[in-house]
């Protein structure tokens, strides 16, 4: 298994978690100070504000938040060096949820609120490239032989 | 003793020869299973990475089914499939989309303590008395309002509206939402058209003229106001919209509020808002519908029911 799954995915999920942690703290204080753009089809206040900004009661940005929390878990470079099949498995199935989050989110922010918001833009690349990244290397790289003791 | 050792070397060769007979057929065995072992750990090895290879194909094609489904979506967008109001001019339907009932249900149950003790400085517009002739429709006073869905203050306006028409009776069915048109601050709001209001108290008489939808250089025309609605209208206010008629008593010529906070917010965001009055969009709509429970009483009502009435005047 090469270095480079574990560490592209643990840069990748860093940054996530800090643009989630920026969204969720706006979340809480009223988006008032959110440094985006609010004219045209780019309109973060829009976006974060809409009804699709939570699921249940819990604020998307809180999921995306536990989303990446768990995903750096999972992405970091002993995690890729473990032969259990549920790291592996659970890692795939993870960014499996990661992607139709996105897909849904996108579908939301270009057809029922009509407007982007480049903060959860950048949520949605990153996750699309995180789950590219763990794709790729899951299907590419075979699961690391178990050494006994 | 000599002879032996010849024969003894001879009888040992024989024997070694015997005894390697067996040896070299173990080790022409040994070599034969190790090549059938190696050629058969090499057809797994080839095995393991077709089987390898095909499933990075099909991850490859996955990712790559991934990039072409976000493609699609935005070129759809692009191109202007799905409805979009940020880039070209899409209406809402004249009688609106639904409103959630729980959204329905508090912006109804706003209390009137709450409405009156919103701060006032976002209010530029109040009712003004007039001496027309009294209005009214089915034996009843009348609130008369005229507006139109692409315009955005009668957006703005339609919020304290619905809030204190609540307080003295029922839509049915409930106002759908709408928005004003694009080009025209896209600001959220509550359609009248298509609803009936019931109230003990007086009548009241929406009149949406035009929808949000662009036709030629206006918008198309929904409602035509009767005559007497029309004279009414125009000589009170000039023709502008929004007008609002209580009773012939009080007019609103104007918005009472900017509508500038509300453009471009989704609907849910300013009903979130509402019953706030420490946001200004929150305050401002919770001002302006106390002021027109206030005007309604004095007005339309008789100053019923007494709990909403009193409490506004206690305020």
């Amino acid at each position: 298994m090469p270095r480079w799954p574990g560490l592209v995915g643990t840069v990748l999920s860093v940054l996530g978690l800090g643009v989630a942690g920026y969204l969720t703290y706006e979340h809480f204080t009223s988006s008032s100070t959110l440094a985006c753009s609010d004219n045209g089809v780019v309109n973060c206040l829009k976006v974060t504000t809409s009804s699709y900004s939570e699921v249940a009661g819990v604020p998307v940005a809180v999921l995306g938040l536990v989303f990446f929390a768990v995903m750096l878990v999972l992405q970091l470079p002993p995690m890729w060096r473990r032969p259990e099949p549920a790291v592996r498995w659970g890692r795939l199935a993870w960014a499996v949820v990661g992607l139709g989050t996105v897909l849904y989110l996108l579908f939301a922010e270009l057809f029922e609120i009509d407007a982007i918001c480049l903060w959860c833009t950048a949520v949605h690349v990153l996750t699309l490239v995180l789950f590219g990244t763990t794709v790729f290397a899951t299907s590419s790289y075979p699961a690391p032989v178990a050494v006994d003791a | 003793m000599s002879n032996n050792r010849p024969r003894s070397s001879g009888q040992t060769q024989k024997s070694n020869a015997s005894a390697q007979q067996p040896n070299a057929a173990a080790t022409k065995k040994s070599a034969s299973s190790q090549r059938f072992a190696e050629r058969q750990a090499a057809k797994q090895q080839a095995a393991r990475e077709e089987r390898r290879g095909r499933t990075r194909t099909y991850g490859i094609v996955t990712i790559a089914l991934v990039v072409l489904v976000v493609a699609v979506l935005v070129i759809v967008k692009v191109a202007g499939g799905g409805g979009s109001s940020g880039v070209v001019d899409v209406p809402s339907p004249p009688a609106g989309t639904p409103i959630p009932a729980v959204t329905l249900a508090k912006l109804q149950s706003v209390p009137v303590s709450t409405l009156t003790a919103a701060p006032t400085g976002g209010i530029l517009t109040t009712p003004q008395s007039v001496n027309n002739p009294a209005l009214t429709a089915d034996g009843k006073p009348e609130l008369l309002y005229i507006g139109a869905e692409y315009c955005p203050h009668c957006a703005a306006e339609r919020w304290p509206l619905y809030i204190a028409l609540s307080k003295f009776g029922t839509f049915k069915p409930q106002p759908g939402r709408i928005h004003s048109a694009n080009e025209d601050g896209d600001v959220p709001t509550l359609t009248f058209y298509g609803t009936t209001y019931t109230s003990p108290y007086f009548t009241f008489t929406p009149v949406e003229v035009y929808t949000n939808r662009p036709a030629g250089n206006g918008y198309a025309i929904l409602q035509a106001p009767t005559q007497a609605q029309l004279t009414l209208w125009e000589n009170t206010n000039g023709g502008e919209f929004p007008f609002v008629d209580f009773g012939g008593k009080q007019v609103l010529p104007s918005a009472q509020y900017s509508f500038a906070d509300l453009q471009n917010l989704p609907f849910s965001a300013v009903a979130a808002q509402v019953g706030n009055n420490s946001t200004s969009i929150g305050a401002d709509i919770d001002a302006s519908a106390a002021q027109l429970i206030t005007t309604i009483c004095g007005s339309l009502s008789k100053h019923q029911p007494a709990a909403v009435c009193s409490a506004v005047h206690s305020g």
